[in-house]
């Protein structure tokens, strides 16, 4: 009789493990889901909701504070975004906060980022709704990638047919006119727009590349080595050449520029000048050219980048819409 | 010699413990009995003789509810078996003892446990000290009072036989039907036990049938014998009667 | 004609089975129970799997995040060991390995027992006895196997998850909390109920396929080896039919 007692303490010590483990694990689930602990409610509203759903997890400056509970449609293009916030939040997390939707990683999860703006704001109360920020989103920079790199190439041979014109015109009449100097001077302000778009394209690049490498999740992990990656840091560093190449072009050219002026104002050097000629000609001729190459090697790049499985869908999404368009 | 096939020429006024009339079993196209009829009275002892698979377990079983007959009555103190159901027919097996071929001891259970198991299953009603007293009862009459805290593994054959005898007695059956209770045991051994079964049945009085095909058991224990061929009662007599028989057939037992 | 004999040997077992488990629902619901039975067998079933179940768990949990090792850190995730082994031990590994265990253990020995008791008439001798066999043998061993297997799903998984941690800091160094915050962060509740719900169905399937082989079992000691045997191949077989259907439901209802 005494062993059946102590087998029952035994088989009740066992269930109450068991049950221990479960209610232990549900426990910790629902609290990381905030089911158990208490929250408060806070609202957003988006023009596009970027695939987010229901579950997914809002960070206050990139720490974990709760989830997404409700997406409604309001009015057709307004998209309700209702929030499960920790109340420990409720001191933090003021009014004037920016919410944007963002991913984990490259290719992860969305998820709803707040960001703080100031610590004079009154707090944010249960039911509030925030401020949101448009999106910047892999398929936006990737749009300006490619305008830019049409601007470079218009530019570019914008640039060949001024100098193909100083090419052809007569010497005489190119000191005579004036309007080639200005023309010149318009070019120059061209270039030096271009250029400086396309350095902060390609730091957008580098920027890009980084997050890649750092970005977390297989995706993230799969594009650090993959040929995109590679294609976008190789059209970065093309689009950066090409820009030193027209900066210098612009030292030249503004020498020559100033050495036309220079001559048409003393309405002398005629020789001078013509001696420069064939010089400044060739310069200007393999300037162009590296540029061209360097606008080439990115129109390349951005080819490839298309090809991409990764955003294959994305450039026939437009495409499409281009077809539409039409 | 003639062969008495009708059941008990002298019937008493009291009626029969057992009566079975017309008994048809079938498993498929085999017939096993084939309109059996067999009485006993009370206090009487009737072995039902018959070769291995002539069908004596399924008479028995049959008996006890185990097996559903296909046809005729089996009436076990004027309760007809096969009507008998849930409550009623556990009111009537606890007044039928059956010992089993095999003995069928419970394998996870002590000897006290086994004893104890039939009395709570059918009688709830019994206190600690009660249950304690018809288990030591039981285990003396069978002489094996030493065992109670044993498992039947570690017994030997002719004592879990007496085990699973003591079992039997424990409800102080009005009827006790034995299944080959000396198949397995050594002759010496088969004997004791067969003794057992006679005290015993002398001692509380009750009206045993067993099912055999060993003839010491015969000899000792039936005052009347059945013989079963053909699944069919085919001869009803004694032992004597039986050993001076001239039938080809029951001769093959005899000799 | 041997091939036709056989399947309809299968679907003929197969039908007896459905109707054993038939039989336990018409019986398990009705007075009287066997209490005192049942606990015996929780007790049986239950705690004394705790043992084998908590071993093979623990070398599950262990070996697993040691497998996984290498390709995580190939990929650069190795951060990500403990949230993958977690999921993996919750959803399959620790209901199937456990109910596996179960079924070699449990499984089999119910066959053998009630095989054995079978074939020396104890459960005649229990019907003769007043009781209703099938309720005390069969009902209190398929209602404790369905009961105790979830708890020893439950305590394996808690057993492995320990594996997986000691097999985290063999070749790293991360501590319980990050391990354990690790762990939680990513499992949600379509990871933990889908599976403890299905952990019921393997119990009934390990506790009703031993029942039925054992109860049908044959005369002899090799009648009695081979409904053991059987025991434990159908449930297993059953287990994972089981598995594979709670996955699809699962992901019909949307809960996967």
């Amino acid at each position: 009789m005494a062993t059946r007692i102590s087998d029952n303490i035994r088989l009740g010590t066992f269930v109450l493990g068991g049950l221990f483990v479960l209610v232990l694990l549900l426990y910790m689930i629902g609290r990381n889901e905030h089911l158990f602990g208490t929250t408060y409610v806070l609202k957003a509203r988006f023009h596009n909701a970027q695939g987010l759903v229901k579950g997914n997890n809002v960070r206050f400056s990139g720490i974990q504070v709760g989830t997404v509970r409700k997406i409604t449609i309001e009015e057709s293009t307004q998209i309700e975004v209702t929030m499960s916030i920790d109340k420990k939040m409720r001191r933090v997390i003021r009014k004037d906060a920016v919410v944007s939707i963002g991913t984990d990683g490259l290719v992860g999860d969305k998820v709803v980022d707040i960001t703080p703006v100031s610590l004079i704001c009154s707090l944010a109360r249960d039911g509030d709704t925030l401020t949101t920020k448009p999106v910047v989103s892999l398929a936006a920079l990737l749009d300006t990638l490619d305008h830019s790199g049409r601007d470079i190439s218009v530019i570019a041979s914008e640039l060949k047919m001024t100098v193909q014109r100083v090419n052809r015109s007569a010497i005489w009449s190119l000191l005579d006119d004036s309007t080639v100097p200005a023309d010149i001077k318009v070019t120059l302000s061209n270039i030096r727009q271009a250029s400086g778009r396309a350095s902060v394209m390609a730091g957008g690049l580098d920027r890009l590349v980084q997050d890649m490498r750092a970005g977390r999740g297989a995706a993230g992990i799969l594009l650090a080595d993959t040929v995109l990656a590679g294609d976008i840091r190789q059209a970065g560093k093309r689009i950066r050449l090409a820009g030193e190449t027209a900066d210098s072009l612009i030292g030249t050219l503004k020498n020559v520029a100033g050495d036309v002026q220079a001559g048409v104002a003393k309405n002398n050097g005629v020789v001078h000048a013509l001696l420069y000629d064939t010089a400044i000609i060739e310069k200007l001729n393999t300037s162009l050219d590296h540029i061209q190459k360097g606008t080439e090697g990115f129109s390349q790049s951005m080819e490839a980048l298309k090809h991409s499985f990764l955003l294959r869908g994305y450039f026939r999404k437009q495409e499409k819409q281009k077809k539409k368009n039409k | 010699m003639n062969i008495d096939i009708s059941t008990g020429k002298d019937r008493a006024a009291a009626p029969p413990v057992l009566r079975i009339a017309h008994l048809y079993k079938s498993f498929g196209a085999h017939h096993v009995l084939v309109d059996f009829n067999l009485e006993l009275q009370k206090g009487e002892s009737v072995v039902v003789l018959g070769r291995s698979g002539s069908g004596k377990s399924v008479l028995i079983k049959c008996i006890i509810g185990l097996l559903k007959p296909d046809q005729g009555t089996i009436m076990v103190l004027g309760v007809r078996v096969q009507d008998a159901k849930g409550e009623s027919l556990d009111q009537l097996r606890a007044k039928v003892g059956f010992l089993f071929q095999s003995n069928a001891l419970y394998d996870s259970m002590t000897v006290r446990e086994n004893l104890e198991f039939p009395l709570r299953r059918h009688w709830m009603r019994l206190s600690r000290e009660q249950v304690n007293e018809r288990v030591l009862e039981a285990l003396n009459d069978v002489g094996l009072a030493h065992t109670i805290e044993m498992m039947p593994e570690e017994l030997s054959g002719g004592m879990r036989k007496r085990i699973a005898l003591a079992r039997t007695l424990i409800l102080k059956p009005e009827l006790i039907l034995y299944d080959e209770p000396t198949t397995g045991l050594d002759p010496i051994t088969g004997k004791e036990i067969i003794r057992l079964m006679t005290d015993m049945q002398q001692k509380y009085n009750t009206t045993s049938l067993i099912i055999s095909h060993d003839m010491n058991c015969v000899k000792i224990a039936g005052k009347r014998i059945v013989i079963l061929i053909d699944g069919k009662c085919y001869a009803d007599g004694s032992y004597e009667t039986f050993c001076r028989s001239s039938d080809a057939r029951v001769k093959q037992f005899f000799e | 004609m041997q091939q036709e004999t056989s399947i309809k040997l299968f679907l003929a077992e197969a039908g007896d089975l459905a109707r054993f488990s038939a039989r336990f629902f018409r019986e398990a619901f009705r007075p009287p129970y066997e209490v005192a039975a049942f606990i015996r067998q929780c007790f049986v079933i239950g705690y004394r799997s705790l043992g084998l179940v908590s071993l093979t768990t623990f070398i599950m949990g262990l070996v697993l995040t040691m497998q996984l090792r290498p390709s995580m850190v190939a990929y650069g995730v190795a951060s990500q060991i403990p949230a993958i082994v977690s999921i993996a031990v919750v959803r399959e590994i620790g209901p199937v390995i456990t109910a596996l265990i179960f079924a070699g253990k449990i499984g089999s020995s119910i066959g053998a027992e009630l095989g054995s008791m079978k074939v020396t008439e104890q459960i005649d001798a229990m019907e003769v006895s007043g009781t209703n066999p099938f309720r005390y043998l069969a009902v209190t061993r398929i209602l404790a196997a369905t009961l105790m297997l979830p708890v020893l799903v439950l305590l394996g998984d808690a057993i492995a998850l320990y594996g997986a941690y000691l097999g985290v800091n063999i070749r790293g160094i991360t501590s319980f909390n990050l391990f354990w915050s690790q762990v939680f962060d990513n499992l949600s509740f379509s990871d933990v109920l889908p599976a403890f719900i299905k952990s019921y169905f393997f119990g009934f399937a390990v506790g009703t396929v031993g029942c039925y082989k054992g109860y049908s079992s044959r005369k002899g000691t090799e009648g009695v080896g081979r409904s053991a045997n059987s025991a434990v191949v159908v449930a297993s077989v059953v287990i994972f039919i089981i598995d594979l259907l709670t996955v699809q439901i699962a992901e019909a209802i949307g809960i996967n």
